[in-house]
């Protein structure tokens, strides 16, 4: 009789199972096509499961391992949120007014997992063309959180956090415009890298906001984030945001000892811009104190206050979303959900003096923040003030206003990650944001790695 | 030259607001009018809160990028690289296959947003599992 294929498996324990033939990717994908049927239902984090395909890519993985290919994503399986395109399959963006688009490629991203052996379970649940929040009037109800299915997944990459989450996909693939990778990640307590842009290729992911969206890996721990970015960084002349940098290793390069780095904590984010609740002040308390005993070095840093980041962000969010959707807006406004219209309808009043003042600020941020990076290797804050709130709670009228900590890292152009750092007292995870200088996304996963190992926090898993 | 002070942006109106969306080609019921003068009042306090002391110099052009020089330049210009950028090693960068046959510019775009339908969209359930 085999052996039962464990109910969990990290991206970088799977491979080396499948690698020594221990594993069968057939075997891995059927018994999470199995969870998917049995758990999601709860959950809402697929809105297509694509099994006969899956099926049949774990085939071809597993006929090319036992021919002695190999790879660290031969084999395992993925999910990709909606808006990324995928050939021959539905790609929605969470919204009726794609309902029957089906791409005839797939997007950059999709192609280079394929390419490395990765097998595609489905496409996940987002808000609406990635902006606003869940929303209960489209076609698919929002997704829910594993740790506590009232409760909110953060988004807009929802169905990634979920679905990583409660172990129904080894990976998934975000996308980031103003912390939609990130946010999940803190929420559901996985790992969540937006890299820096021009790293990874957005050619085929719907766009929201060209000059802050990027697309980026969800996992459950840092070290499989790497491996997948390993896979999807590198430069591609079709996006004309993508730069030709050199590229890899970021896997490998995971457990170089971090003694010595200097790790600046935003203090001024999380104790006046974005008052933090006391138990993310311990979770921020217990990480300092980690990375101290990791012979780290902590002092305070500072950067301009959120608020200069958020309106700089929300003005050309709101600009270029709704330019990119004003003709369907004018046909098929109904169509939409209420939350995505009252997120994008306001940029149609947004006039093009303010819009490129929000441009040139950001000039300024990206230069401030920069300079803060000749002080420090990283820097860290929570990146929301608490643990994952009621679905309930949730207002469609509800962000304009708030402060939002990880928008500091689109605008100022630089990657960013949030780790699983800690929980509350009633079990919910507490995300950890590390932020390094542009293109420093390797140092910034390796960070991530030895945080959450020190930390501890990836033996535990939503019951 | 300093750039003038910012003037906060000013309040507007639901009957205000109603002329600017009927001159975006948009048609919206009272209840989406009431929304929007919402969200505009929030995105509003953003703009009147941003800073906008910034020399005009300091902005020379907007960024664009223009295409490499094709592979049919005149020969003659190709005699006039320089040898020591011949020299110079390649980077080390993880090309995009499929785009190779592709100019710079020319990516596939995503979808064109679908015009208007009169179907209602298929259920739930039905468009869940493929």
């Amino acid at each position: 009789m085999k052996p039962p294929v464990p109910t969990y498996l990290t991206i970088a324990e799977a491979g080396r199972l499948i690698a020594q033939k221990k594993l069968s990717p057939v075997e891995l994908t059927k018994a999470l096509l199995k969870r998917i049927e049995t758990v999601d239902p709860s959950l809402n984090a697929f809105l297509l499961v694509t099994g006969q395909k899956a099926l049949t890519a774990a085939r071809s993985a597993e006929k090319a391992i036992m021919a002695g290919q190999k790879g660290p994503l031969l084999g395992i399986p993925v999910a990709y949120k909606d808006i990324y395109e995928t050939a021959g399959v539905r790609t929605t963006a969470h919204s009726r007014i794609l309902l029957d688009n089906v791409p005839k490629q797939d997007a950059e991203t999709v192609r280079r997992l394929h390419d490395a052996g990765a097998i595609m379970l489905g496409k996940l649940a987002t808000h609406e063309f990635a902006i606003g929040g869940p929303a209960t009037d489209l076609p698919w109800p929002p997704a829910r959180n594993p740790w506590d299915t009232r409760r909110f997944t953060g988004g807009s990459s929802s169905g990634s956090g979920a679905a990583v989450a409660a172990g129904l996909a080894l990976g998934a693939l975000g996308s980031d415009t103003g912390g939609s990778i990130r946010l999940p990640a803190a929420f559901c307590g996985i790992a969540g890298l937006k890299p820096t842009p021009g790293l990874v290729s957005r050619r085929g992911v719907i766009p929201l906001a060209p000059s802050l969206d990027t697309a980026g890996p969800m996992a459950w721990t840092a070290e499989d984030c790497a491996i997948l970015l390993d896979a999807l960084a590198g430069h591609d002349p079709a996006d004309p945001a993508s730069v030709a940098v050199p590229v890899g290793g970021y896997a490998k390069g995971i457990e170089a000892p971090i003694k010595g780095l200097r790790v600046g904590v935003l203090r001024r984010f999380f104790e006046h811009d974005a008052p933090a609740s006391p138990e993310v002040m311990r979770m921020m308390a217990d990480s300092i104190r980690l990375f101290r005993a990791m012979g780290c070095k902590i002092e305070d840093a500072a950067l301009p206050p959120v608020q200069d980041y958020n309106g700089v962000g929300r003005v050309i969010i709101s600009s270029e979303a709704y330019a990119l959707h004003e003709a369907t807006l004018r046909t098929r406004l109904s169509d939409y959900s209420r939350v995505f219209r009252i997120r994008v309808l306001a940029g149609a009043l947004i006039r093009a003096a303010d819009y490129i003042a929000a441009q040139r600020r950001r000039t300024d941020l990206i230069a401030a923040t920069a300079e803060a990076f000749k002080r420090f290797d990283v820097l860290i804050c929570p990146p929301v003030p608490d643990a994952a709130p009621l679905l309930a709670e949730q207002r469609p009228d509800d962000g304009f206003a708030r402060p939002l900590i990880t928008t500091v890292a689109n605008v100022a152009a630089v990657p960013s990650m949030v780790v699983c750092a800690g929980f509350t007292t009633t079990g919910l995870p507490l995300g950890l944001e590390i932020m390094g200088p542009a293109w420093a996304d390797g140092l910034v996963l390796r960070v991530g790695h030895q945080l959450e190992r020190a930390a501890g926090t990836r033996d535990r898993r939503p019951a | 030259m300093a750039s003038p002070p910012p003037a906060s942006a000013p309040i507007i109106s639901p009957a205000e607001i109603q002329i600017l969306v009927s001159r975006a080609g948009l048609v919206l019921n009272p209840g989406q009018v009431a929304d929007l003068v919402l969200a505009w009042r929030q995105v509003a306090g953003l703009i009147g809160a941003m800073n906008r002391e910034r020399r005009i110099a300091d902005d020379m052009a907007l960024v664009f990028r223009l295409p490499p020089p094709t592979t049919t330049a005149p020969a003659v210009a190709k005699r006039a690289a320089p040898a020591k950028q011949a020299k110079e090693p390649p980077p080390q960068v993880k090309p995009a296959a499929t785009a190779r046959s592709q100019p710079a510019g020319k990516a596939k775009t995503p979808p064109r947003l679908a015009p208007a339908k009169q179907s209602a969209p298929k259920s739930p359930a039905k468009a869940r599992r493929r």
